[in-house]
């Protein structure tokens, strides 16, 4: 037996302890309805499942056995409406070893969302991954909630793979890069947006001006005042809608201002 | 002919000018912009083209409340309507045409069809929670002034997004409880004419939380965009309940569930810690930490801001709105009022008008918005949190951070 494998079978053991202790037989009767629950049944019959999570909270390995029981059952072929269960909690407790799981679910419309629920709140740098890994290979409905989770985890890496869907024909996809590269809200995020803003059409002229926004307002908040205002500068024309131009001017004022 | 022309193009002319100033005048930075009476039709009817134009999202329950309120202003041209149901539209539509005696008013399916419209000035929203912070954001992106039902949020990170949005754009943004000022005056008064002196703390009951819903689906009514109701919140099947607007919070409406609401904690929540935040003068801070208690399986929370002061929420022995105060007297400040007439409605017309912030500014809203979620985060996790108010971020503690938001259902980002 490794060392490494002696450290897991001691965690395995403490975490079945820990997970004893919040009423193992509850846990065990809960994880098995799970492989039967569908929509209609009383959520109440996973409720030991809810008492674990925060009985276990402070208890690594605790929570990595509970863990690993929602892993098997998301893997033992669920409904959909177990799934859907699973996903919220995991979106509480999930770590690393759900992402291969949660990941398997983004290119199914029926799952892709629920499986961001719990990977865009997994703070690991693989959840990441796996979202920005699955970004080519999704169809066109979903791309928009990847990247919108890409842009919250502001995940400089999927910065050119948004900027190239900036012109996407499906709107909803390039307001969504829109949206993403300006919440990542990095210079070279900025300056994607930017680039592309000269030749926005119609439709996507506010997007990409209020994403520049953003991300002048960021600059700002972080000290690069003229950064800020070269981005505001680029929207204070009269070609632009009035509100957009009143909110550039309003920035350029604004960083005169600031000390 | 010609001069009917003219007229008609000079006041088109008068008119966007007007939008124009409307959409690019700032409400948090310029000088209150006073419109002279006469202008705006004061000194008897208003003129059609200085109206306020207006339209409307989300018109079941309290959005029918909303139309019938702002369509019996004679400041406002209400033309045109939202709602996923066929029926509401009919309903709505008919309203509407009634009371200008036309058929002008257009009925959509899909608010972005509102949103790009240059003609409309100010939208209110009343859909239910899950909305809200979208539907708001994309009306200050597109110049629209908003008024939106309460509660404002669905989860802590939409605050500050909407507040972003409506200051980047110097909209007006108004939240939408009229409890705050109407029921609790009698709370508020006594507190700021200095007779509890200094207040140390104001107690809240209310509830229930928030539960999952798993009811079993049933087919979709005809004319009922089901999708569309459901936007960014997770796919489920449709069952009346899950969609009910009734008010009640017990699992047989909307405001009942998870992924729309914040159940009775938020519904309420939203008049209640509203007017406590108001009572204790708490409304331009959010709190710096909650406190979970569990007193022999007696579960209660505590919110503390920077300045010291408490919101308490179901601390045993303790009333409704019941103030903690040292009880000498202190010194007296004038209490808010509303702006305008009409209560709540005439407030946020006015500062439309006026440019100024109105008395449930979206600031306040979201402030209140945000006691309400951390209690729900503590109760959910059972234990106490320190809130990081500049970054909108649980101090040391990943997993709470995990509940600041949810992801989106495709294609909704924010």
């Amino acid at each position: 037996m490794t060392k490494e494998t002696t450290k897991l079978t001691l965690a395995a053991v403490t975490a079945t302890v820990a997970v004893a202790q919040t009423d193992s037989t509850a846990i065990n009767k809960a994880v098995e309805t799970l492989k039967t629950y569908d929509w209609g049944d009383d959520p109440e019959t996973l409720k030991p499942i809810d008492r674990a999570i925060i009985a276990t909270h402070g208890d690594t390995a605790a929570r990595m056995a509970l863990e690993k029981r929602l892993v098997e059952a998301l893997n033992g072929g669920i409904s959909r409406s177990a799934l859907d269960y699973v996903c919220r909690r995991l979106r509480i407790v999930g770590t690393r070893q759900s992402i291969e799981a949660l990941a398997a679910l983004l290119p199914s419309e029926d799952t892709s969302h629920i499986a961001r629920y719990a990977l865009e709140r997994i703070p690991d740098e693989k959840a990441v991954e796996a979202m920005r890994n699955s970004l080519p290979k999704v169809s066109n409905k979903l791309k928009p909630g990847i990247i919108g989770s890409l842009g919250k985890r502001r995940d400089k890496k999927s910065i050119q793979a948004i900027s190239n869907l900036l012109s996407d024909p499906d709107i909803q996809v390039a307001k969504a890069a829109a949206e993403s590269l300006a919440m990542i809200g990095t210079p070279d995020a900025a300056n994607e947006l930017s680039k592309f803003a000269k030749k926005a059409s119609a439709d996507m002229k506010i997007p990409v001006a209020d994403a520049c926004l953003m991300c002048a307002e960021q600059f700002m908040a972080s000290g690069q005042k003229s950064e800020a205002v070269a981005l505001y500068n680029e929207f204070k024309s009269d070609d632009q809608p009035a509100q957009v131009k009143a909110a550039a001017m309003k920035g350029i004022i604004t960083a005169a201002t600031k000390k | 002919m010609e001069n009917q022309k003219s007229k008609q193009a000079k006041n088109r002319g008068t008119f966007h000018s007007r939008r124009t100033f409307l959409k690019a005048t700032a409400a948090s930075v310029a000088l209150p912009y006073l419109v002279p009476a006469s202008v705006m039709g004061n000194a008897g009817s208003t003129a059609p083209s200085n109206r306020i134009v207006m339209a409307g999202i989300g018109i079941g329950n309290m959005g029918r409340g909303d139309q019938g309120n702002f369509l019996g202003r004679d400041d406002v041209q209400y033309v045109a309507m939202c709602d996923v149901k066929r029926d509401v539209r009919e309903w709505s539509k008919n309203q509407i045409d009634e009371k200008y005696g036309n058929k002008d008013c257009k009925a959509y399916n899909d608010f972005r069809e509102i949103m790009v419209r240059d003609d409309i000035d100010a939208v209110h929203c009343a859909t239910p929670d899950h909305w809200h912070a979208i539907i708001v954001i994309e009306a200050c992106r597109n110049g629209k002034d908003i008024y939106c039902q309460k509660p404002e949020t669905r989860t802590l990170r939409e605050g500050r997004l909407m507040i972003d949005a409506a200051r980047r754009y110097s909209r007006v943004v108004s939240g939408g409880s009229q409890r705050v000022l109407e029921d609790y005056r009698k709370i508020v008064d006594p507190c700021w004419n200095g007779d509890k002196g200094i207040i140390k703390s104001i107690n809240v009951n209310v509830g229930p939380f928030p539960i999952d819903c798993n009811k079993k689906g049933e087919p979709v009514p005809e004319g009922f965009d089901w999708d569309m109701w459901l936007g960014p919140a997770p796919w489920a099947p449709y069952h009346p309940h899950r969609c009910s607007g009734s008010y009640n919070i017990n699992g047989e409406s909307w405001r009942s569930f998870k992924d729309y609401s914040g159940g009775g904690m938020t519904d309420w929540g939203a008049h209640h810690f509203g007017g406590a935040t108001f009572a204790i003068d708490v409304r331009e801070l959010e709190p710096e930490e909650v406190i979970f208690h569990n007193e022999n399986g007696r579960k209660f929370a505590t919110c503390r801001y920077p300045n010291g002061k408490l919101i308490h929420h179901n601390y045993p022995g303790r009333g409704n709105m019941d103030v903690e105060g040292t009880n000498e007297k202190g010194p007296s400040k004038p209490v808010p009022d509303y702006a305008g007439t009409g209560g709540i409605y005439g407030d946020f017309i006015d500062c439309v008008k006026t440019r100024r912030r109105p008395f449930r500014d979206i600031e306040f809203a979201i402030h209140t918005a945000t006691v309400c979620h951390l209690f729900l985060v503590a109760y959910e996790l059972e234990r106490s949190l320190k809130w990081d108010t500049a970054n909108q971020r649980f101090i040391d503690d990943d997993e709470a951070n995990r509940l600041v938001d949810a992801a989106r259902r495709e294609p909704w980002v924010i």
